[in-house]
């Protein structure tokens, strides 16, 4: 019955990838439900015959208790129904299966590559003998990793920083995953390893508040303008932080970098300046570890009507013309009026949003503004409409509603929210995230259970969103790694060319007794 | 396609124009961009927030209630504009089958 209820969820992953135009596409005969004869747009299936119909006019679950048969699926989500129960059921199994089954079907179906090479595929990690007795012998602790955290003095800019790497959940399975061990780091001031030390704190037995003193005082030693006791600004923060643990990682490098913090974060921005005159097309690919998005429209407005995520990013991909002072073909070699217009090349696994809320005013002497304005986002993001992939696809009309590719490479989850309230030098920070299915927020030491409701109905300065599904390089030696058996090679050579000039002393000390007597 | 002369042949009309517009792949298209409205205008958040809020304060769980609880928040919650722009589409569509 698992093997049907795996070739059914095949069969509608391979449907639905298929985005091209109505007008391109083949006609596909569709499935009619057995009862009534209609044209089935979310079939159920029973797992035991070969039963398709409808829920509404309840004709699969009429057939259930006609024949007998226990289950049925709904195409679409791959829930199962128990005709026992009268109701769908929560499965582990099933939800594996689901899981696993998308997930083949979104890697066959992948068709652009730059390398041009069939998709790496997901291999769930499965424990050799040795590791599963180690597995045995352990001691299993909580994994959620809600610990309040102290206010050192205007530091809520720094907690709710941390709050949202604590819940970022490639880097907590990578600090999890001792990857960057405190104990055996040669760096001084190390970031990387605070956050290491970090992670160790929250997920600790210890459940009250925590003071993150040493982060805070390594933060100070390696940026010295983020020093004082002043409020400073979450997302500089962050930016900061970011820099700082790609520093302290090991094996990071300045270009291509292969860093946690590059490999959760960087994503590649493109710029297209097209000539109006000859209509050549300069491209240029930029990297970014997050995106901020203006809330201020041409005209200076606020919004314009469109105060969401998904209009700022219209707006942050809208063509924009550019003056003829301000650029000259290379082409035509004069300067002329062009469009610039950016898109996203390189999704990243972990996006970062920053709304520009603090204005600079550089004109007058006033204090800088805070826009209070409520941006509303989705607990669910589809960037495709905003990659290069999917605009140069678009129709004349602008429609990026096709687009190559499985859904499942575009979708985003948020995961973390971080909140200001008050202006921009006297204000307060806090934060919400995400823990499997529940959300919490987060004041400082306060750690309170929340809801979704709650997270989106905020005001938001910045946003975090996790891709749900990710995709694999083909296995290389990690960095660190390489790095590491360098530096041992390395040493042991030092080590034989010490021996050599200990055993040289020692011959040379024999030779001049020799030579005495 | 002719204009339905009775109830009758305004079933089979309708099942006919709903057969083509799944077989060519217009319904999931349609469907995708009336998923994304919704989703912009914060709609699916607010009906997947009020379910499992529901969902956590009951004692038994049990689908069909939900289902019914929220069917009709849900249908009078859909945005004026969304439900316009995608009825249009829709719209567009239909005529376009009888024009052929």
């Amino acid at each position: 019955m698992l093997n049907k209820y795996k070739a059914v969820v095949a069969w509608h992953a391979r449907r639905i990838q298929d985005t091209s135009p109505p007008a391109k596409r083949r006609k596909v005969s569709a499935p009619t439900c057995d009862t009534c004869n209609a044209t089935l747009s979310r079939p159920f299936v029973c797992l035991s015959c070969s039963f398709a119909g409808c829920w509404q006019s309840g004709h699969v679950t009429s057939h259930l208790h006609e024949t007998g048969h226990s289950f049925c699926v709904d195409t679409r989500s791959g829930s199962v129904f128990c005709a026992d129960c009268d109701d769908f059921i929560c499965d582990g199994t099933i939800d594996a299966a689901h899981l696993s089954t998308v997930l083949l079907i979104e890697e066959q179906m992948t068709r652009f590559q730059v390398a041009k090479r069939p998709r790496e595929p997901y291999q769930p990690w499965v424990p050799s003998e040795s590791e599963a007795a180690l597995l045995k012998e352990s001691t299993v602790l909580p994994c959620q990793g809600r610990r309040g955290l102290l206010n050192l003095g205007q530091t809520c800019f720094l907690n709710v920083i941390l709050q949202c790497f604590i819940h970022n959940p490639l880097l907590r399975n990578y600090f999890l995953g001792d990857r960057h061990n405190t104990r055996l780091c040669k760096h001084t001031d190390c970031t990387c390893c605070e956050m290491d030390s970090l992670f160790s704190e929250v997920y600790s037995s210890n459940q009250t508040p925590f003071g993150p003193t040493s982060f805070l005082a390594t933060t100070w030693k390696v940026s010295a303008e983020m020093s004082g006791y002043s409020q400073q600004d979450a997302h500089e923060f962050f930016i900061t932080a970011l820099n700082q643990i790609h520093g302290t990682c090991r094996g990071s490098t300045n270009i291509s970098c292969n860093c946690i913090i590059h490999q959760t974060f960087a994503g590649q921005l493109q710029s297209d300046v097209t000539c109006e005159r000859c209509g050549n097309t300069t491209s240029t690919v930029d990297p970014m570890l997050d995106i901020s998005l203006e809330l201020r429209g041409k005209g200076g407005e606020v919004g314009g009507g469109e105060n969401t995520l998904a209009g700022c990013l219209r707006r942050f991909t809208k063509p924009e013309k550019l003056g003829p002072k301000e650029y000259s073909c290379s082409k035509c070699t004069k300067a002329h009026e062009a469009v610039k217009r950016l898109s996203i090349r390189k999704l990243p696994p972990v996006l970062s949003f920053q709304f520009k809320r603090f204005e600079h005013k550089t004109t007058s002497k006033a204090v800088p503004q805070k826009i209070d304005t409520p941006v509303r986002f989705p607990a669910t993001l589809n960037m495709a409409p905003y990659t290069t992939l999917a605009m140069n696809h678009a129709g004349k009309d602008g429609d990026v509603s096709t687009y190559p590719g499985p859904e499942g490479m575009y979708e985003y989850d948020l995961f973390a929210v971080i909140n200001h309230e008050g202006q921009m030098d006297n204000g307060h920070y806090t934060n919400f995230a995400r823990f499997r299915d529940e959300w919490y927020r987060f004041d400082d030491d306060r750690v309170t259970p929340s809801n979704l409701g709650a997270c989106l109905n905020s005001n938001a300065y910045m946003c975090f969103y996790v891709k749900r599904h990710l995709d694999y390089k083909p296995y290389m030696k990690p960095t660190y790694r390489v790095t590491r058996d360098n530096d041992i090679v390395r040493e042991m050579e030092q080590e034989k060319l010490k021996e050599m000039a200990r055993q040289k002393e020692v011959d040379d000390a024999l030779m001049a007794t020799i030579a005495g007597d | 396609m002719s204009k339905p002369t009775s109830t009758l042949d305004t079933d089979d009309l309708y099942a006919q124009l709903h057969r083509r517009m799944i077989e060519s792949g217009e319904w999931d298209r349609i469907r995708r961009l009336m998923s994304s409205k919704l989703s912009e205008h914060g709609w699916v958040d607010e009906m997947r927030h009020r379910a499992k809020e529901r969902a956590r304060s009951m004692d038994t769980l049990s689908f069909r209630v939900l289902l019914e609880e929220i069917s009709l928040p849900a249908r009078d919650g859909v945005p004026v504009v969304v439900k316009r722009d995608v009825m249009n589409v829709i719209g567009q569509y239909v005529k376009g089958q009888f024009e052929k």
